[in-house]
């Protein structure tokens, strides 16, 4: 293991990589359906029966299939059968600790882990999730009605924001750095950003990171409050970041995790990464809880930053993964922002919003597109922007690629925002 | 019962903790335990409809099982179904305390009784819980919960010592005593038992259930007001039924356990029986002990009289010389 060299600023002790993911996903529960989903464009929304109802106004949701987790006892739940979790492990989690926990027991595979490569102080874990509403509504409910002594003892841990860490962390007997990151949107991007901090400095040699969110009305319905939701009821059309006639996000849920390692890690256990994390910056917008700054200055920063800290160009970079969530102010914020930073016609990027096909993943977004643009780094391809008819005017100028282009992108940019104005921007870098 | 005042209606809406045979238990009341039962066995959920119907505990032990045995995981439910009451349910079970409080709001709302956290607090073994829920049903007084003896204590109560001593730790309840001990190997007579082949003798394995009969009748809680088994008098007096079912070697880790049988002075009688793992490897039916009773040798009450109670009409002797009963041993 590294011996922690005194840190200076931007002193760089190991490289980081990617080298393991797990997906659980409105466009596929394993690594080849996503890949195939990406490629062809495919979107995973459906007409969800608990949202389409008369006076809910909200119709289409990015489902995950395979798993029924709307009971609030999970020994009730249905999920895939290759995962075999035990009752006291269950007992604790909401429908998003389980998304995660399952994308982790596919990233441990995908990464070709032992446990004694888990379980050791070396090795760390940052999570994000907004908590589950769906189950502290629940137990308040339950409280009130037959007192706190007859509500679940595992309540609070299974609903609050940390429920990811608390566990992931136990479960999986991690003994490093654990944490758990809450800027909404932006949160699993931070998660990646310091995540990649702790192997870089030669804190920690391994990192898992994870973002995962309920997929119910509890987690998504509030958004239509302000008015932040699309109000279409056709798949096809809801979810549309770019287009000019975009009408708000469409919500989805899931579990993503990324498995993070020093150079000497992956030297060591003989693996070959998807890619490299280069750096990462971050700045906010200072501007107002919900709403991007019109300008995008907080995420134009962040992209300079991110730059800056990876040793990058503008120019280097072949494709972004948009955070564009298909809202009207959000999306065009971004497209100035981008317009900021890529300012030489002859060399701007591909760019692309994944949200078109997953929709918005809210703290799970930037570790699922992170995962997104690790397989586009592996397989050669950059996924298209769907369900564009006419592209918004303020994008003039943007490469927004409709269609996936087959072609091998070397230096990916993947940004992610969030309420309050945090934006963080993370560029990752093919390996040779 | 504890706590009403907290707790919001139970599974049939009725707060009467044990609903007199047929009154107040519905087809809707029935319909909703079956529900929060939908985990346990069909036995199980018919016990707990009888009970809730008629009242009679003698139900409340199956009701009692089939819910530790719904939170256990699968591979530890073979354990429960042979049902011995000295299976600990942290230790043998893996059962951990937040599972403890999930199994106690299951049996809470099931048999309409409340059991509040330091109730729970003692209950190591099945046999434990089996009592204590008993005790609640009956509105008897709950026993003295069972504890656990170290090496150390049981060194300072017993009047054997190594290289006699057969416990390495123990646990005495009220209503019997477990123990551990483990063949080391270096255990004097093994050298000679047998040659060039280590074998713990059978008799013993019937020693150390005696002595464990020993330190129940020392820590157990027994005799009259005031007084304690005394340590000097304790012999073994008899045996009946004794039987071996397994060689033990060095390594092995005995388990045993000791239920009193019947108690009258100047004789306790015991069963006794020796596992090791999952195997049975002694059965004694009955132990027979004599022993003797002295006060108990704690600092008197401030009561000024030079008269001691009388009750102890040996107080004011020394412990050595106090209230022993004479004994003869059987001639046999």
């Amino acid at each position: 293991m590294s011996v922690f060299v005194h840190a200076r600023p931007d002193c760089i002790v190991s490289k980081v990589y990617i080298t393991g993911l797990g997906l659980i996903t409105s466009i596929g529960n394993d690594l080849a359906s996503v890949i195939r989903s990406l490629r062809e464009l495919r979107h995973g929304f459906e007409v969800h029966p608990l949202f389409d109802r008369s006076g809910i106004l909200i119709h289409v949701v990015g489902t995950i299939k395979e798993f029924q987790v709307d009971s609030t006892d999970p020994e009730d739940w249905i999920f895939p059968k290759q995962y075999s979790i035990k009752r006291e492990v269950l007992r604790g989690l909401g429908p998003n600790a389980l998304f995660a926990y399952c994308a982790m027991l596919q990233a441990i595979e995908d990464a070709r882990l032992t446990t004694a490569d888990i379980s050791n102080p070396q090795t760390g874990l940052y999570a994000a999730s907004g908590g589950s509403p769906f189950l502290t509504h629940h137990l308040h409910e339950r409280m009130l009605k037959v007192g706190v002594t007859r509500c679940s003892p595992l309540g609070i841990v299974a609903s609050i924001a940390g429920t990811l860490n608390f566990n992931l962390v136990a479960h999986f007997k991690i003994y490093g750095a654990s944490c758990g990151f809450s800027s909404a949107c932006a949160s699993s991007l931070h998660g990646l950003g310091f995540a990649y901090e702790e192997i870089r400095t030669g804190r920690q040699q391994r990192m898992f990171v994870v973002g995962a969110e309920d997929c119910n009305t509890d987690s998504i319905l509030p958004f239509a409050g302000m008015r932040a939701l699309s109000l279409q009821s056709d798949p096809n059309l809801a979810s549309r970041p770019f287009d000019v006639a975009r009408d708000g996000f469409v919500g989805t849920g899931g579990g993503a995790v990324v498995v993070l390692e020093s150079e000497e890690e992956v030297a060591r256990r003989g693996v070959k990464p998807y890619a490299e994390v280069a750096g990462w910056g971050q700045a906010s917008d200072g501007y107002n809880v919900a709403i991007s700054h019109p300008d995008g200055v907080g995420l134009h920063l962040a992209m300079k930053l991110a730059l800056k800290n990876s040793g990058c160009t503008a120019e280097e970079i072949d494709y972004v993964n948009a955070h564009a969530t298909s809202t009207p102010i959000g999306d065009s914020s971004e497209a100035k922002a981008l317009k900021a930073v890529f300012t030489n016609p002859a060399t701007r990027p591909a760019i692309s919003s994944t949200k078109a096909l997953t929709g918005h993943g809210l703290s799970l977004a930037g570790a699922m597109e992170t995962a997104f643009c690790a397989l586009a780094l592996r397989d050669g391809f950059m996924p298209g922007s769907a369900h564009i008819s006419k592209l918004d005017p303020g994008c003039d100028g943007l490469n927004i690629i409709r269609a996936t282009l087959p072609a091998q992108p070397h230096v990916v940019l993947n940004n992610s925002s969030g309420f309050g104005g945090a934006n963080v921007c993370a560029v990752l870098k093919r390996i040779n | 019962m504890a706590d009403v005042a907290h707790h919001g209606p139970g599974i049939n809406g009725s707060k009467q903790p044990f609903s007199a045979p047929g009154k107040s238990f519905t087809p809707e009341d029935e319909a909703a335990l079956t529900e929060a039962l939908k985990r346990c066995s069909p036995a199980t959920i018919e016990a707990a409809v009888k009970f809730r119907k008629t009242g009679d505990p003698a139900y409340v032990p199956a009701v009692v099982i089939g819910i530790i045995e719904r939170f256990a995981e699968p591979d530890q439910r073979a354990k429960l179904r042979e049902a011995d009451d000295d299976v600990r349910i942290i230790d043998d079970l893996g059962i951990d305390s937040l599972t403890m409080m999930e199994i106690v709001m299951l049996v809470e709302d099931t048999l309409q009784m409340s059991i509040n956290n330091d109730e729970l607090r003692h209950l190591r073994t099945l046999g434990d819980i089996k009592v204590f829920i008993d005790c609640k049903i009956r509105g008897l007084p709950l026993p003295k919960p069972s504890r656990f003896l170290p090496i150390e204590h049981i060194g300072m109560v017993m009047p054997i010592q190594p290289p006699f001593l057969f416990l390495n730790e123990a646990t005495v309840g009220s209503n019997g005593a477990s123990a551990k001990y483990k063949i080391t190997g270096e255990e004097f007579f093994l050298k000679g038992h047998f040659k060039d082949n280590p074998v713990m003798p059978a008799s013993i394995m019937l020693e150390a259930l005696g002595q464990l009969a020993v330190l129940f009748l020392l820590e157990g809680g027994h005799g009259e007001e005031g007084k304690q088994a005394d340590p000097q008098t304790i012999y073994f007096t008899s045996c009946e039924g004794v039987r071996a079912h397994r060689v033990c070697k060095p390594g092995d880790l005995l388990s045993l356990s000791i239920k009193p049988k019947r108690m009258k002075m100047p004789l306790a009688t015991f069963e006794g029986q020796i596992r090791v793992g999952q195997e049975k490897a002694a059965f004694a039916e009955e132990i027979t002990l004599t022993f003797g009773l002295r006060d108990i040798a704690v600092a008197p009450a401030p009561a000024p009289q030079a008269a001691p109670a009388a009750s102890a009409p040996a107080a004011a002797q020394p412990p050595a010389a106090a209230a022993r009963t004479v004994v003869s041993a059987p001639a046999a």
